[in-house]
Protein backbone atom coordinates (compact mmCIF):
# COMPACT_ATOMS: atom_id res chain seq x y z
CA UNK A 1 0.00 0.00 0.00
CA UNK A 2 1.65 2.88 -0.92
CA UNK A 3 -0.91 5.93 -1.55
CA UNK A 4 1.08 8.23 0.95
CA UNK A 5 4.74 7.71 -1.64
CA UNK A 6 2.50 8.04 -4.38
CA UNK A 7 -0.43 10.09 -4.23
CA UNK A 8 0.48 13.83 -5.89
CA UNK A 9 -0.54 16.86 -3.97
CA UNK A 10 -1.03 20.00 -5.82
CA UNK A 11 -2.27 23.30 -4.11
CA UNK A 12 -3.02 24.71 -7.10
CA UNK A 13 -5.13 21.96 -8.40
CA UNK A 14 -8.44 22.08 -6.22
CA UNK A 15 -9.57 20.70 -2.92
CA UNK A 16 -7.06 18.42 -1.51
CA UNK A 17 -9.35 15.63 -0.13
CA UNK A 18 -10.75 15.73 -4.11
CA UNK A 19 -7.01 14.63 -5.33
CA UNK A 20 -7.05 12.28 -2.24
CA UNK A 21 -9.86 10.19 -3.76
CA UNK A 22 -8.99 10.71 -7.45
CA UNK A 23 -6.06 8.86 -6.35
CA UNK A 24 -7.45 5.95 -4.47
CA UNK A 25 -9.76 5.87 -7.33
CA UNK A 26 -6.98 6.06 -10.17
CA UNK A 27 -5.11 3.41 -8.22
CA UNK A 28 -7.76 0.81 -7.98
CA UNK A 29 -8.89 1.09 -11.91
CA UNK A 30 -4.95 0.75 -12.32
CA UNK A 31 -5.26 -2.11 -9.86
CA UNK A 32 -2.31 -1.05 -8.31
CA UNK A 33 -5.01 -1.63 -5.16
CA UNK A 34 -7.76 -4.37 -5.28
CA UNK A 35 -10.91 -5.22 -3.60
CA UNK A 36 -10.34 -5.69 0.03
CA UNK A 37 -7.06 -4.22 0.64
CA UNK A 38 -7.00 -1.99 3.67
CA UNK A 39 -6.09 1.89 3.58
CA UNK A 40 -3.51 3.23 5.89
CA UNK A 41 -5.48 5.04 8.54
CA UNK A 42 -6.44 8.61 8.27
CA UNK A 43 -3.63 10.11 10.50
CA UNK A 44 -0.95 8.00 8.94
CA UNK A 45 -1.92 8.91 5.49
CA UNK A 46 -2.24 12.62 6.52
CA UNK A 47 1.36 12.62 8.20
CA UNK A 48 2.69 10.75 5.10
CA UNK A 49 1.27 13.53 3.20
CA UNK A 50 1.54 16.42 5.04
CA UNK A 51 -2.14 17.56 5.64
CA UNK A 52 -4.14 17.81 8.12
CA UNK A 53 -6.09 14.59 9.98
CA UNK A 54 -9.53 16.28 8.54
CA UNK A 55 -8.73 16.32 5.07
CA UNK A 56 -7.96 12.40 4.89
CA UNK A 57 -11.32 11.57 6.68
CA UNK A 58 -13.08 14.37 4.14
CA UNK A 59 -11.89 12.41 1.38
CA UNK A 60 -12.23 8.85 3.33
CA UNK A 61 -16.11 10.23 3.29
CA UNK A 62 -16.41 10.92 0.02
CA UNK A 63 -14.93 7.37 -0.79
CA UNK A 64 -17.52 5.84 1.39
CA UNK A 65 -20.42 7.62 -0.37
CA UNK A 66 -19.16 6.69 -4.30
CA UNK A 67 -19.57 2.42 -2.37
CA UNK A 68 -15.44 2.19 -3.10
CA UNK A 69 -14.52 2.09 0.46
CA UNK A 70 -16.29 1.16 4.09
CA UNK A 71 -14.93 1.69 7.19
CA UNK A 72 -15.49 -1.90 9.48
CA UNK A 73 -15.45 -0.94 12.93
CA UNK A 74 -12.20 -1.22 15.12
CA UNK A 75 -10.55 -2.85 11.84
CA UNK A 76 -9.70 -0.04 9.41
CA UNK A 77 -10.89 0.97 6.11
CA UNK A 78 -10.96 -1.28 3.55
CA UNK A 79 -12.05 -1.31 -0.24
CA UNK A 80 -15.51 -2.65 -0.93
CA UNK A 81 -15.61 -5.88 -2.43
CA UNK A 82 -18.06 -4.64 -4.57
CA UNK A 83 -16.16 -1.44 -5.27
CA UNK A 84 -17.35 -0.29 -9.21
CA UNK A 85 -13.57 -0.82 -10.64
CA UNK A 86 -14.91 -1.30 -14.34
CA UNK A 87 -17.04 1.42 -14.10
CA UNK A 88 -14.06 3.88 -12.98
CA UNK A 89 -11.35 2.13 -15.28
CA UNK A 90 -13.86 2.69 -18.03
CA UNK A 91 -14.23 6.77 -16.65
CA UNK A 92 -10.82 7.36 -16.45
CA UNK A 93 -10.02 5.78 -20.18
CA UNK A 94 -13.28 8.04 -21.16
CA UNK A 95 -11.35 11.17 -19.28
CA UNK A 96 -8.10 10.19 -20.74
CA UNK A 97 -9.37 10.13 -24.59
CA UNK A 98 -11.69 13.50 -23.94
CA UNK A 99 -8.04 15.28 -23.34
CA UNK A 100 -6.09 13.89 -26.28
CA UNK A 101 -9.29 14.59 -28.39
CA UNK A 102 -9.16 18.16 -27.37
CA UNK A 103 -5.47 18.45 -28.03
CA UNK A 104 -5.76 16.83 -31.39
CA UNK A 105 -8.80 18.98 -32.35
CA UNK A 106 -6.47 21.94 -31.07
CA UNK A 107 -3.91 20.41 -33.71
CA UNK A 108 -6.04 20.60 -36.46
CA UNK A 109 -5.49 16.55 -37.30
CA UNK A 110 -8.36 14.79 -39.13
CA UNK A 111 -9.75 12.04 -37.13
CA UNK A 112 -8.06 8.74 -39.46
CA UNK A 113 -4.60 10.91 -38.33
CA UNK A 114 -5.41 11.18 -34.87
CA UNK A 115 -6.36 7.44 -34.68
CA UNK A 116 -3.15 6.60 -36.39
CA UNK A 117 -1.21 8.17 -33.83
CA UNK A 118 -3.05 6.62 -31.31
CA UNK A 119 -2.25 3.32 -32.30
CA UNK A 120 1.19 4.06 -32.89
CA UNK A 121 1.50 5.56 -29.47
CA UNK A 122 -0.31 2.55 -28.03
CA UNK A 123 1.85 -0.04 -29.82
CA UNK A 124 4.93 1.77 -28.57
CA UNK A 125 3.57 1.68 -25.05
CA UNK B 1 -15.30 28.98 21.71
CA UNK B 2 -11.62 27.96 23.23
CA UNK B 3 -9.86 31.02 22.40
CA UNK B 4 -10.84 34.79 21.09
CA UNK B 5 -9.89 38.48 20.93
CA UNK B 6 -12.44 41.19 20.80
CA UNK B 7 -11.48 44.14 19.41
CA UNK B 8 -8.02 43.52 20.80
CA UNK B 9 -5.22 46.18 20.47
CA UNK B 10 -2.19 46.42 21.83
CA UNK B 11 0.25 49.01 20.92
CA UNK B 12 4.25 49.23 22.06
CA UNK B 13 4.80 53.30 22.62
CA UNK B 14 3.49 54.67 19.28
CA UNK B 15 3.29 51.28 17.28
CA UNK B 16 0.77 49.27 17.12
CA UNK B 17 0.67 45.47 17.34
CA UNK B 18 -2.47 44.56 16.68
CA UNK B 19 -5.36 46.97 16.17
CA UNK B 20 -8.92 46.54 17.16
CA UNK B 21 -8.89 42.50 16.40
CA UNK B 22 -11.75 40.70 16.71
CA UNK B 23 -11.23 36.73 15.89
CA UNK B 24 -12.58 33.47 17.58
CA UNK B 25 -11.16 29.60 17.37
CA UNK B 26 -13.15 26.87 18.17
CA UNK B 27 -11.81 23.54 20.13
CA UNK B 28 -10.18 21.34 16.64
CA UNK B 29 -9.04 23.88 14.41
CA UNK B 30 -5.35 23.82 12.72
CA UNK B 31 -5.08 27.88 11.82
CA UNK B 32 -2.05 29.01 10.10
CA UNK B 33 -1.43 32.72 10.78
CA UNK B 34 0.04 34.17 8.01
CA UNK B 35 1.43 37.91 7.23
CA UNK B 36 3.91 39.87 6.71
CA UNK B 37 7.10 40.68 9.11
CA UNK B 38 5.25 43.07 11.38
CA UNK B 39 1.88 42.38 10.69
CA UNK B 40 0.95 41.22 14.37
CA UNK B 41 1.04 37.89 13.95
CA UNK B 42 3.37 37.54 17.67
CA UNK B 43 1.27 39.71 19.41
CA UNK B 44 -1.56 37.83 18.56
CA UNK B 45 -0.07 34.65 19.99
CA UNK B 46 1.56 36.49 22.74
CA UNK B 47 -1.94 38.01 23.77
CA UNK B 48 -3.40 34.34 23.33
CA UNK B 49 -0.57 32.92 25.58
CA UNK B 50 -1.35 35.76 28.14
CA UNK B 51 2.64 36.76 27.85
CA UNK B 52 0.80 40.51 27.07
CA UNK B 53 -2.16 42.26 27.95
CA UNK B 54 -3.97 44.20 25.68
CA UNK B 55 -3.89 47.78 25.33
CA UNK B 56 -7.59 47.90 25.20
CA UNK B 57 -10.36 44.91 24.63
CA UNK B 58 -10.45 41.39 25.22
CA UNK B 59 -8.56 38.23 25.07
CA UNK B 60 -10.06 34.90 26.51
CA UNK B 61 -9.42 31.76 26.61
CA UNK B 62 -11.34 28.89 28.13
CA UNK B 63 -13.79 31.91 29.17
CA UNK B 64 -11.31 33.14 31.29
CA UNK B 65 -8.75 36.14 30.50
CA UNK B 66 -5.86 34.92 28.97
CA UNK B 67 -3.41 35.99 31.58
CA UNK B 68 -5.19 33.49 33.89
CA UNK B 69 -4.65 30.26 31.79
CA UNK B 70 -0.80 30.55 30.88
CA UNK B 71 -0.63 27.37 32.59
CA UNK B 72 -3.39 25.39 30.24
CA UNK B 73 -2.19 27.11 27.08
CA UNK B 74 1.38 25.61 25.33
CA UNK B 75 3.21 28.33 24.00
CA UNK B 76 6.50 28.37 21.84
CA UNK B 77 8.56 31.60 21.09
CA UNK B 78 10.21 32.74 18.60
CA UNK B 79 13.29 33.07 20.76
CA UNK B 80 15.64 29.92 21.52
CA UNK B 81 15.79 29.86 25.42
CA UNK B 82 17.83 27.03 26.06
CA UNK B 83 20.33 27.08 28.49
CA UNK B 84 23.50 25.89 26.60
CA UNK B 85 24.64 22.85 29.17
CA UNK B 86 20.50 21.34 28.92
CA UNK B 87 20.45 18.04 27.39
CA UNK B 88 16.65 16.55 26.32
CA UNK B 89 16.67 15.13 29.35
CA UNK B 90 17.59 17.68 31.77
CA UNK B 91 14.48 19.93 29.72
CA UNK B 92 12.41 17.09 30.97
CA UNK B 93 12.95 17.05 34.35
CA UNK B 94 12.34 20.96 33.51
CA UNK B 95 9.47 20.91 32.09
CA UNK B 96 7.69 18.67 34.58
CA UNK B 97 9.11 20.89 37.27
CA UNK B 98 7.09 23.77 35.21
CA UNK B 99 3.97 21.83 34.08
CA UNK B 100 1.52 19.37 35.46
CA UNK B 101 0.65 18.19 31.75
CA UNK B 102 3.90 17.50 30.37
CA UNK B 103 3.77 13.13 29.15
CA UNK B 104 7.39 12.43 30.01
CA UNK B 105 6.33 9.36 27.65
CA UNK B 106 4.80 11.53 24.93
CA UNK B 107 8.07 13.23 25.12
CA UNK B 108 10.47 10.84 24.65
CA UNK B 109 8.24 9.69 21.47
CA UNK B 110 8.81 12.83 19.99
CA UNK B 111 12.54 13.32 20.88
CA UNK B 112 12.87 9.51 18.91
CA UNK B 113 10.18 10.86 15.37
CA UNK B 114 12.15 14.15 15.65
CA UNK B 115 15.57 12.48 15.89
CA UNK B 116 16.82 14.71 18.93
CA UNK B 117 20.15 14.01 19.80
CA UNK B 118 20.92 13.43 23.23
CA UNK B 119 23.66 16.02 23.93
CA UNK B 120 23.71 19.67 25.11
CA UNK B 121 21.95 22.71 22.95
CA UNK B 122 25.48 24.09 22.98
CA UNK B 123 26.43 21.06 20.61
CA UNK B 124 23.31 20.78 18.79
CA UNK B 125 22.48 22.66 15.55
CA UNK B 126 19.54 25.14 15.16
CA UNK B 127 17.64 22.64 13.48
CA UNK B 128 18.36 20.06 16.06
CA UNK B 129 17.18 22.82 18.68
CA UNK B 130 14.47 23.94 17.06
CA UNK B 131 13.19 20.28 17.25
CA UNK B 132 13.70 19.88 20.47
CA UNK B 133 11.93 22.94 21.51
CA UNK B 134 8.82 21.56 19.64
CA UNK B 135 9.04 18.29 20.98
CA UNK B 136 9.18 20.34 24.91
CA UNK B 137 5.97 21.74 23.61
CA UNK B 138 4.48 19.14 22.21
CA UNK B 139 4.68 16.83 25.28
CA UNK B 140 2.22 18.69 27.11
CA UNK B 141 -0.96 17.85 26.71
CA UNK B 142 -3.38 21.07 26.29
CA UNK B 143 -5.96 21.98 24.66
CA UNK B 144 -4.36 25.03 23.03
CA UNK B 145 -1.12 25.50 21.50
CA UNK B 146 0.49 28.51 19.98
CA UNK B 147 3.35 28.09 17.93
CA UNK B 148 5.10 31.00 16.74
CA UNK B 149 7.47 30.07 14.06
CA UNK B 150 8.62 27.22 15.16
CA UNK B 151 9.32 26.41 10.88
CA UNK B 152 11.68 29.20 11.16
CA UNK B 153 15.55 29.36 9.93
CA UNK B 154 15.46 25.60 10.04
CA UNK B 155 16.57 22.98 6.89
CA UNK B 156 14.05 21.68 4.64
CA UNK B 157 14.14 17.82 6.72
CA UNK B 158 13.93 19.31 10.24
CA UNK B 159 10.85 21.49 8.90
CA UNK B 160 9.20 18.30 7.30
CA UNK B 161 9.64 15.89 10.69
CA UNK B 162 8.13 18.84 12.65
CA UNK B 163 4.83 19.13 10.57
CA UNK B 164 4.92 15.50 10.45
CA UNK B 165 5.16 14.92 14.31
CA UNK B 166 2.49 18.00 14.61
CA UNK B 167 -0.03 15.89 12.73
CA UNK B 168 0.26 12.82 14.39
CA UNK B 169 0.41 14.51 17.76
CA UNK B 170 -2.89 16.50 16.70
CA UNK B 171 -5.89 15.16 18.35
CA UNK B 172 -9.31 16.51 17.10
CA UNK B 173 -10.58 18.30 19.98
CA UNK B 174 -7.29 21.06 19.95
CA UNK B 175 -6.86 24.18 18.35
CA UNK B 176 -3.24 24.39 17.18
CA UNK B 177 -1.96 28.32 15.62
CA UNK B 178 0.79 28.12 13.76
CA UNK B 179 2.40 31.03 12.43
CA UNK B 180 4.83 30.32 9.60
CA UNK B 181 6.75 32.23 6.78
CA UNK B 182 6.89 28.49 5.23
CA UNK B 183 3.57 29.00 4.16
CA UNK B 184 3.82 26.40 0.71
CA UNK B 185 4.97 23.34 3.30
CA UNK B 186 2.55 24.00 6.17
CA UNK B 187 -0.81 24.62 3.95
CA UNK B 188 -1.82 21.23 3.10
CA UNK B 189 -1.85 21.13 7.40
CA UNK B 190 -4.26 24.15 7.99
CA UNK B 191 -7.93 24.30 7.79
CA UNK B 192 -8.14 27.21 8.54
CA UNK B 193 -5.60 30.58 7.84
CA UNK B 194 -5.63 33.73 9.28
CA UNK B 195 -4.33 36.36 7.20
CA UNK B 196 -3.22 39.50 9.26
CA UNK B 197 -2.01 43.21 7.58
CA UNK B 198 -1.14 46.14 9.84
CA UNK B 199 -2.43 44.38 13.20
CA UNK B 200 -5.96 43.79 11.17
CA UNK B 201 -7.24 40.56 9.62
CA UNK B 202 -7.09 41.00 5.82
CA UNK B 203 -8.90 37.41 5.19
CA UNK B 204 -9.84 34.58 7.11
CA UNK B 205 -11.29 31.80 5.30
CA UNK B 206 -10.91 27.67 4.68
CA UNK B 207 -8.09 25.86 3.08
CA UNK B 208 -10.22 23.69 1.06
CA UNK B 209 -12.24 26.57 -0.30
CA UNK B 210 -9.72 28.77 -1.08
CA UNK B 211 -7.84 25.76 -3.00
CA UNK B 212 -11.84 25.30 -4.56
CA UNK B 213 -11.39 28.32 -6.44
CA UNK B 214 -8.52 27.16 -7.33
CA UNK B 215 -6.17 28.81 -5.33
CA UNK B 216 -3.81 28.04 -3.37
CA UNK B 217 -2.79 29.55 0.44
CA UNK B 218 0.15 30.77 -0.88
CA UNK B 219 -1.00 32.64 -4.28
CA UNK B 220 -4.28 33.82 -1.92
CA UNK B 221 -1.18 35.39 0.33
CA UNK B 222 0.57 36.70 -3.04
CA UNK B 223 -3.01 38.74 -3.54
CA UNK B 224 -4.19 39.59 -0.34
CA UNK B 225 -1.23 40.33 1.32
CA UNK B 226 1.16 41.65 -1.93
Amino acid sequence: MTIERTCPIDMNAGPIFVQIANHVRQMLARGEIVPGDKLPSARDLAAGLGVNPNTVVHAFAELERMSVIETRRGLGTFVRGDAPVAAMRRDMLRTAAAAFAVEATALGVSTPEALAALKEALNAG
Amino acid sequence: MLASLNRATKQYGRTEGVRDLTVEFPPGEVVGVLGLNGSGKSTMLKLLAGLLFPTSGDVAVFDGPARAQRARVVYLGETDALWSWMTPDDAATFMVGLYDDFDVKRYGELLASLAVPRRRTKAMSKGERGRLRLAMALARDAKLYLLDEPLGGIDLLSREKILQSIVRGWHTDETILLSTHEVAEAEGLFERVVYLREGRIALDATAETLRGRGKSVVQTYREVLG
